[in-house]
């Protein structure tokens, strides 16, 4: 079947490619050095339970906020942007959701509507800013930022906290990890690991984002503006609608980032999330998204999200280390990382110029 | 045609604009508190006399941002950002406050003065930002990566080094000398007042006496056309994160000395995005290019006139964020091309209408 052997060698060369394509090579990185400090953990605090399933299941659900809100992030760095008002506006989503459970009585899923509206709303309004009258995003999304604080801590500077029956259940809802055991009942495994609402909302998002960026056109668009604006304007693609949009989107993950973290600390604190957008920015930066635009996948961005839990969760199995070293092996990390990203554009470049 | 009083490329110029908008604030201040404007002098305890007042407030307190804004003024004409100045802030006061206070470290009798010499005390912090600096002023210049990113790893590492240095601790310090450099007053004006207009006084002739703010304009215009008719571009980057590494460790003496401690985490919180403002208030693009050191310095007024006036009526101060947020919105919108291009068309067609008539 001369078919048949054809279309293997074509799927086989189409592996290699994908293996050896230099567009893909920062989320190699980025999971090889996820596996690596991985097994550096395991080494060192395997015994201590640094390799069961509950450790690894707490990166993904102690990290939901920063992931959600990083599949935003990713869509508006391609485009060449940044938004700077991502964690503000999970921190208001979560001081509105507070205020009106705790204080004015309203349902939460009424507080979480005015919450999309006020985020979505938000960051339309920032896109429309950045494209219309051409303000930089890092000032309008600053001056976003500024905004949402500000109305935060207009609400209430004192910390609420939420009781009400819906949230206690959604925070409290999880699905129990379980395995046959010798008699063949499925029991739950120990220690105990469970996948919460926050896991699933961050896998899911991770999917949507996915599929938004390489199937859509939609997603083709936005690898467009951030490979050159101009050229996608003249090409004939509706730039201004796709940016307002990407950022309108950006809005939304904020809010569905700033509900996760509700369900996490189950209260709303106008200085809650301070500096968490660098944290989302960074994740994005590991998992080998580029500030320039253009380039990035939510595949690595994944992976650059769970890179950052490792690393504060090394330093408490380690025990007798401050905390501010996550500070310092962070930054470590990231230099490590664009020092890898030029790397591979100088090498890609020098491997052009020999062809 | 008759000569307007106030020529169109002023009136099209960001910095008019920004003169406007801080005029407007501080009379919209002297409306609501006529005693918003009072300026007097006053006597103190020890004989000295300073003076006291809002105005007066709003110079002393601006000067840490104005300081750094110098910095990123230059930094933001290359077409660059530097985020790490807040966290330079802190790691120059936590490393003043540790060679202030080593008697905690290394005697066991606490005293409250330095047992280093003092001129340690005010060099080794400035030094060692001035070296994070350099630090960030390489890898941008060096390596060719983009000022954000490269300036986030010190944004992110620098509060961590600052606890390092001072093990986590807060130290406070009642030392006069250094008490002096944030609380002192000298011929009748707060010392950081006169920090403030040495530095900008210095940078202005700097920047302006010799060709190197040309240069700097040059390369934010066109890094490789720069570069091809023989400036050398990566050294003239690295001389202005250098220099942006210095102001913050004089802003962050200013700022721990005005407190008498040092403060890793939130010491300069947010300075870097009031530095930022300051700038594009004044009117220098984010783009790069040309750029105005005048107008930082009545952008980082503007910030911290609708800081006071806030703080003045009794609004919580984190509240304040909303405010600057809602001014700062009109004013950039106010600056925004699409706006400015339509006045000075409207005001040049009025001009012309004019001229016509006469004609």
């Amino acid at each position: 079947m001369p078919e048949n052997k054809t279309m293997t060698i074509a799927s086989g060369r189409r592996m290699r490619n994908l293996l050896t394509n230099p567009k893909y090579l920062m989320v190699y990185a980025t999971i090889g050095i996820f596996l690596l400090i991985y097994l550096f953990g395991a080494l060192l605090y395997g015994g201590r339970g640094f390799t069961s399933v509950r450790t690894f299941m707490l990166f993904f659900s102690d990290n939901a906020y920063i992931g959600i809100s990083a599949v935003g992030m990713t869509l508006v760095l391609i485009t060449g942007g940044i938004d700077l008002s991502v964690a503000a506006v999970a921190s208001l989503t979560g001081m509105i959701i507070a205020y009106g459970t705790t204080v004015l009585g309203i349902h939460p899923l009424v507080c979480i509507g005015a919450a999309l509206l006020v985020g979505v709303g938000l960051g339309a309004l920032m896109g429309a800013c950045i494209q219309y009258l051409n303000v930089p995003p890092f000032i309008t999304t600053l001056t976003g930022m500024f905004f949402a604080r500000g109305v935060c801590s207009l609400i209430s500077r004192e910390s609420i906290s939420i009781k009400h029956p819906l949230i206690d259940a959604l925070a409290g809802f999880k699905i129990y990890l379980t395995w046959p055991n010798a008699q063949g009942e499925w029991v739950k495994i120990k220690p105990v690991a469970s996948i919460d609402l926050n896991t699933i909302a961050f896998i899911l998002m991770i999917v949507i984002g996915t599929i938004i960026l390489q199937k859509t056109r939609f997603g083709r668009n936005v690898y467009a503006i951030g490979g050159n604006e101009q050229s996608a304007t003249l090409m004939g693609l509706p730039v201004s609608r796709t940016k307002v949009l990407v950022y309108a989107f950006n809005g939304l993950c904020s809010v569905l980032a700033g509900i996760s973290y509700v369900l996490y600390v189950k209260s709303g604190w106008n200085l809650s999330l301070q500096g968490a957008e660098l944290d989302v920015i960074s994740a994005c930066v590991i998992g080998g998204v580029m500030l320039s635009g253009g380039v990035g996948y939510m595949f690595g961005t994944l992976f650059g999200v769970l890179l950052k839990a490792t690393i504060p969760a090394i330093i408490t199995f380690n025990g007798s280390m401050n905390s501010w070293w996550a500070k310092i092996f962070t930054s470590v990390l990231l230099l490590l990382f664009i020092i890898i990203q030029r790397a591979v554009i100088a090498s890609s470049q020098w491997v052009k110029k020999k062809e | 045609m008759k000569k307007t009083l106030i020529s169109g490329a002023f009136v099209r110029s960001k910095l008019f604009w920004a003169i406007v908008a801080e005029l407007l604030i501080l009379l919209v201040g002297f409306i609501l508190r006529p005693d918003f404007l009072s300026i007097q002098l006053r006597t103190l305890s020890d004989g000295t006399t300073v003076l006291f007042g809002t105005p007066v407030d709003i110079f002393n307190r601006a000067s840490e941002i104005t300081i750094i804004a110098m910095g990123m003024t230059l930094v933001i004409a290359l077409g660059g950002t530097d985020i790490s100045v807040g966290a330079l802030v802190a790691v120059s006061g936590a490393i003043a406050l540790k060679f202030l206070r080593w008697d905690v470290l290394v005697y066991t009798t606490p005293g409250d003065y330095t047992v280093q010499p003092y001129y340690l005390v005010i060099l080794l912090p400035l030094l060692t930002c001035t070296l994070m600096g350099l630090f960030n002023g390489v890898l941008i210049g060096k390596l060719k990566l983009q000022p954000i990113i490269a300036t986030l790893i010190l944004m992110v590492g620098g509060r961590g080094i600052a606890q390092i240095v001072t093990n986590g601790k807060q130290f406070t310090t009642q030392y006069t000398p250094f008490k002096f450099i944030g609380n002192g007053s000298f011929l009748g004006l707060p010392l950081p007042i006169l920090i403030t207009l040495v530095v900008v006084l210095t940078v202005v002739l700097f920047v302006r006496r010799t060709s190197f703010g040309m240069f700097v304009e040059s390369v934010g215009i066109n890094p490789n056309a720069s570069r091809v008719s023989g400036l050398r571009s990566d050294t003239i980057i690295i001389i202005v994160y250098v220099l942006t590494g210095l102001l913050s460790g004089i802003s962050g003496l200013i700022y721990s000395s005005r407190i008498s401690s040092n403060d890793s985490n939130n010491a300069g919180l947010g300075y870097e995005m009031d530095a930022i403002l300051a700038v594009v208030i004044g009117g220098t693009s984010m783009t790069g290019g040309k750029f105005s050191l005048l107008g930082t310095v009545v952008g980082s007024l503007i910030i911290r006139t609708i800081t006071t006036l806030v703080l003045y009526f009794g609004v919580v101060s984190e509240a304040i964020m909303a405010f600057k947020a809602l001014i700062i919105a009109v004013v950039i919108v106010l600056q925004s091309e699409p706006v400015r291009n339509a006045i000075a068309k409207r005001r040049s067609k009025r001009i012309a209408l004019g001229g016509e008539a006469r004609a």
